[in-house]
């Protein structure tokens, strides 16, 4: 999957706001919102801060628009800018020392057969997410949820390949480990 | 029973990968705080253009390639009056002498100009850190020899200058000739 563009029309979008047209820049915000907003929120474990890192992503994505060299990979340019302010973000919560924060608006769409097991589910998957180190949960995030390619992650991140390779074998081992555990209490 | 490592993982991503909705009020906060900056206004050709001209280049110099730019600056620095050498008042004109010394903690500018005193025309570093150091005298019509002194002791002449044959002093020097208006 990796972040594609849908279609051609990043390019075009790009070109219009660089053009002038700052109005065009809200297609590209809507289009990319709720999926950057999924890798925020479990990356912060909280809303708020991810909404913060959010928004401040695509304010300075539109600032440097003239530097993103490839419209037609607006989506992966984008998604490095959030996965920076991401760790800036996680980064200053860390010493307020907010580690996790339960986050109920996340826990929608009922797949289980009751909410209440779902909710318990997901809060026990956010709560051993947390416990990772942020450069794990970060690798195993661009991985396993949004299907990043090594490659694509590598650009993304500013690490290498093998070193993204090892973060998302320790990932599944931590949380593995972490969910064994909470199982037999 | 515990299921297998895979189908944990499984189920951990799929929890994971369900829709996260934000505050609906996002899109309108981005679009309000974008519109406090200027509007783009970069064509397609212009912005590759200037990315182009702006883009960092590495430039790995040889002593012989210090050489060779060193000699392009003196020549653009002789053959340009518009910008090198300028008219002055009384049929002067200004010459300006360029030369390549990286290692050098002082360079002076001596000829006939300025009776081969090397404390009337100290050269300048063209940047902090730069290689290349710039003089601009101005000169009356004649013919002028000239050299540079690095450190005050090693004699240069000018790479993209002609040699003085009339050297009385056994050291290289160069000549520069400037014609009257």
């Amino acid at each position: 999957m990796g972040i594609h563009s849908v279609g051609t029309s990043d390019v075009d979008v790009v070109r219009r706001v660089l053009g002038g047209d700052t109005a065009a820049y809200a297609t590209l915000v809507a289009r990319y919102r709720d999926r950057l907003a999924r890798y925020a929120v479990h990356m912060l474990g909280n809303r708020e801060d991810a909404e913060e890192a959010l928004q401040d992503a695509f304010v300075r994505a539109y600032r440097s628009l003239e530097r993103c060299d490839d419209p037609a990979r607006f989506g992966a340019w984008l998604y490095g800018i959030l996965v920076n302010r991401c760790r800036t973000t996680g980064a200053r919560a860390a010493r307020r020392g907010r580690v996790f924060v339960r986050d109920e608006a996340a826990l929608n769409g009922v797949a289980h057969a009751s909410v209440a097991e779902q909710t318990e589910g997901e809060d026990v998957v956010c709560w051993a997410l947390a416990r990772l180190t942020p450069e794990y949960r970060e690798a195993f995030l661009l991985k396993h949820v949004e299907d990043l390619e090594y490659e694509e992650m590598a650009r993304v991140t500013g690490a290498g390949v093998s070193a993204l390779k090892m973060r998302v074998k320790r990932a599944r081992e931590q949380l593995q480990v972490i969910l064994r555990e909470a199982e037999r209490v | 029973m515990f299921e297998p490592d895979e189908e944990l993982i499984a189920r951990v991503v799929q929890q994971l990968r369900r829709p996260v909705t934000v505050d609906s009020g996002l899109d309108a906060r981005v679009m309000a705080q974008v519109g406090r900056f200027p509007a783009h206004r970069v064509g397609g050709t212009a912005r590759a253009a200037w990315r182009w001209l702006t883009r960092p280049r590495m430039v790995r110099l040889s002593p012989l390639g210090g050489l060779a730019i060193a000699a392009a600056f003196a020549i653009v620095a002789l053959a340009r009056p518009d910008r090198y050498s300028r008219t002055a008042p009384a049929g002067e004109r200004e010459f300006g002498f360029v030369v390549v010394a990286p290692r050098a903690a002082t360079v002076s500018l001596v000829g006939d100009f300025n009776d081969w005193d090397a404390a009337r025309t100290p050269m300048q570093r063209a940047g902090k850190q730069a290689s290349v150091w710039t003089a601009v005298l101005p000169l009356t019509p004649g013919r002028y020899r000239y050299a540079f002194l690095v450190d005050g002791v090693s004699w240069l002449a000018d790479p993209a200058a002609p040699a003085a044959r009339d050297d009385e002093f056994g050291t290289p020097s160069s000549v520069v000739t400037v014609g009257g208006s």
